[in-house]
């Protein structure tokens, strides 16, 4: 193939130069404005950074300009502390330099890991655009608790795994404890001195849509591959995807699945356990959680689950080790009472929508880690200061949102495209109200029902197919969170929230509430694309909402192939 | 003296033109360039290609009998 210098030219100007606008190039030169916009960055209006795009990939003509401080703590502090953290941390879990070993080998045997998490970077730059000040800095300290946590779990994944240990069953691999990923780590906290456990899917399937969401289509199809129906939420086909390609890691000799989020997860469990072929609990909640009359099951399914892990493993649950993991988890959900607090109430609450979102989910399903810890006294820090001295941490809110139902994994960054581009500040969402339970350690009766009730308050069950009376619990939230508006998820292949979209639409009417729908099919970027869901709103603010956009150039652009 | 003080810049200087060179990565996407054209369908073709167990071929009767009752 014989490539030209205007070849070579036109591949540099489309993956490096920023195009401008007719007007824009005959402008007369302004120094003082250029050395103010260097020095200060863009202000919103003037950003255009849907002009930052490379076609259709979302990758960068170059990165975003936010000023000399933003972008040297952006350059410093986010991406080469982030990097060089990945590295730290996988030689950290894995136990010195031979860490990096295990981590290529796993990179070369898994999709999820060498396709997806190499980009981690990106999922920073797409969560965190536009974002300046203390909510940049507070948002992608989330972000870093997010990827460390994501380390720890794959590293002790390859260390454990069979498949990359010649079939050996090491003793890592005696030691840990296989769980579905809707299984809270909290049930496990009696043996965290002994064993650890990790969650199944978490990293192969859910974190990994978020950072990269071609890698999941794989494993979508692959289930559908082999007469598995197409119509069921599309997370439990990707996560039994994964078994019918043969690209989870073997890392357990026991598996405790659940039917969280919703009855679909029944299938993968029942898929999983004829794949693994090894002892495993299943460890249901009722549907209608509340009832008062299925606590006394609920428990016992915990205690059944315990009484599994101890025969299995040989290892008596440690009381102790309890009550030492769940009052440090309850310190994580006391400063989250008080980011609420803070969101709720004051215009200086420094962490954007996605990541409030991400963070949330992924450390109260996790379970008590010291990286939460840490990451939320940086948090803290930043909080404090917002407040202290009140910055107003997101001075273009028009609009403060609540989104309700699940998210679409593939655009969890819709929230911050949203309000660089119309100014709708997404406060809070669903998920991050689920877990809402302090867990008592004073009694052992006591543990047990907080933990049960802890366990039904999972994602999806609590608000989304748990009953009626939760689901419409938002107009509570709505007023709470002071929020103007809602960004209702139509999650297309949810049954159980499709069931119940008219009482919304009468709801929304009668309340003369701003809500706008966000049709998606959870992790596959192919029934609702991204675009349609910017159109979605768009439409919604100029006919509804009759307002103009902050930034025009994010109206419409092509991110069809971007990560 | 002169010496040390020679090495000093050296190093000074080699520093700062790996930060230098980091930042251009940084500000110019390269890493997501080099991730996104050259990475990625490498890996795609690698994991397309890959040998894999044939998981379906397990048989449904395969599974141990597991113990029915966990009641506590």
């Amino acid at each position: 193939m014989k490539i030209s210098l205007s070849d070579i030219k036109a591949k540099y100007r489309e993956l490096f130069v920023v195009e401008k606008s007719p007007e824009e190039a005959n402008k007369p030169k302004d120094i003082k404005k250029m050395a103010s916009d260097f020095w200060n960055g863009k202000p919103h209006e003037e950003r255009r950074l849907g002009d930052l795009y490379v076609g259709n990939t979302g990758l960068y003509k170059h990165r975003e300009w936010r000023g000399v401080k933003d972008t040297m703590y952006y350059f410093n502090m986010i991406w080469l502390y982030n990097y060089a953290h990945m590295v730290s941390d996988i030689m950290k879990y894995g136990h010195g330099p031979k860490g990096v070993v295990t981590f290529a080998k796993g990179t070369m045997r898994y999709r999820w890991m060498g396709q997806t998490y190499l980009t981690v970077m990106h999922w920073f730059d797409r969560g965190l655009e536009g974002t300046r000040g203390e909510a940049m800095k507070a948002s992608a300290w989330h972000y870093r608790g997010m990827v460390s946590e994501t380390i720890r779990q794959f590293m002790r994944m390859f260390e454990a795994d069979k498949k990359l240990n010649g079939g050996e069953e090491n003793e890592t691999w005696k030691k840990t404890i296989a769980h579905n990923e809707t299984l809270s780590g909290n049930i496990f906290y009696g043996w965290r001195d002994q064993l650890d456990d990790v969650a199944l899917e978490m990293i192969p399937y859910f974190v990994s849509v978020h950072v990269n969401n071609h890698t999941v289509l794989n494993y979508i199809d692959a289930a559908q591959s082999i007469g598995l129906p197409a119509d069921p939420c599309p997370m439990c086909q990707a996560e039994y995807g994964l078994f019918v390609q043969d690209d989870y890691p073997d890392y357990s000799p026991v598996m405790l699945t659940t039917n969280e989020a919703c009855d679909g997860s029944v299938a993968t469990s029942v898929l999983q356990d004829w794949f693994l072929n090894r002892p495993l609990y299943a460890m249901p909640q009722p549907m209608r959680y509340d009832d008062p009359l299925v606590q006394k099951h609920c428990q016992k399914e915990i205690e059944g689950a315990w009484k599994f892990v101890e025969e299995n493993f040989g290892i008596k649950m440690d009381w102790d080790q309890y009550v030492k993991h769940a009052q440090s988890f309850n310190k994580l959900t006391e400063f989250e009472w008080e980011k609420w607090d803070v969101a709720a109430n004051t215009p200086y609450y420094p962490i954007n929508g996605v990541a409030q979102a991400l963070y949330r989910i992924y450390y109260s399903q996790d379970g008590d880690r010291p990286i939460w810890h840490e990451m939320d006294e940086h948090v803290r820090r930043i909080m404090n200061k917002t407040v202290k001295n009140k910055i107003v941490t997101f001075p273009k809110t028009r609009h403060r949102a609540i989104a309700w139902s699940c998210a679409p994994l593939y655009y969890s960054n819709w929230c911050t495209w949203a309000y660089n581009c119309w100014g709708i500040n997404c406060v809070i969402n669903m998920d991050s109200l689920m877990f809402d339970q302090y867990l008592r350690t004073d009694t052992y009766e006591h543990a047990l029902e907080d933990l049960s009730w802890f366990n039904e308050k999972a994602p999806m069950r609590a608000m989304a197919v748990g009953g009626h009376e939760h689901i419409l619990s938002l107009f509570d939230y709505m007023e709470r969170f002071n929020c103007d508006m809602v960004i209702m998820y139509d999650q297309l292949q949810c049954k159980g929230m499709q069931g119940i979209h008219g009482v919304f639409e009468d709801e929304f009417r009668k309340r003369n509430i701003h809500a706008i729908w966000v049709p998606h099919a959870l992790p596959d970027k192919r029934t609702v694309s991204r675009a349609e869901i910017r159109d979605i709103i768009n439409d919604y603010m100029f006919t509804v909402m009759r307002e103009e956009p902050l930034d025009p150039s994010l109206l419409d652009f092509d991110d069809s192939m971007s990560w | 003296m002169k010496t040390i003080g020679k090495v000093f810049f050296k190093i000074l200087g080699i520093a700062a033109l790996i930060y230098g060179i980091l930042f251009a990565v940084f500000y110019w996407d390269l890493d997501g360039k080099f991730l996104y054209y050259i990475w990625e369908p490498m890996m795609i073709k690698r994991f397309d290609n890959m040998e894999r167990k044939d998981a379906t071929a397990m048989p449904y009767s395969m599974k141990e009998s597991v113990e029915a009752d966990f009641e506590a």
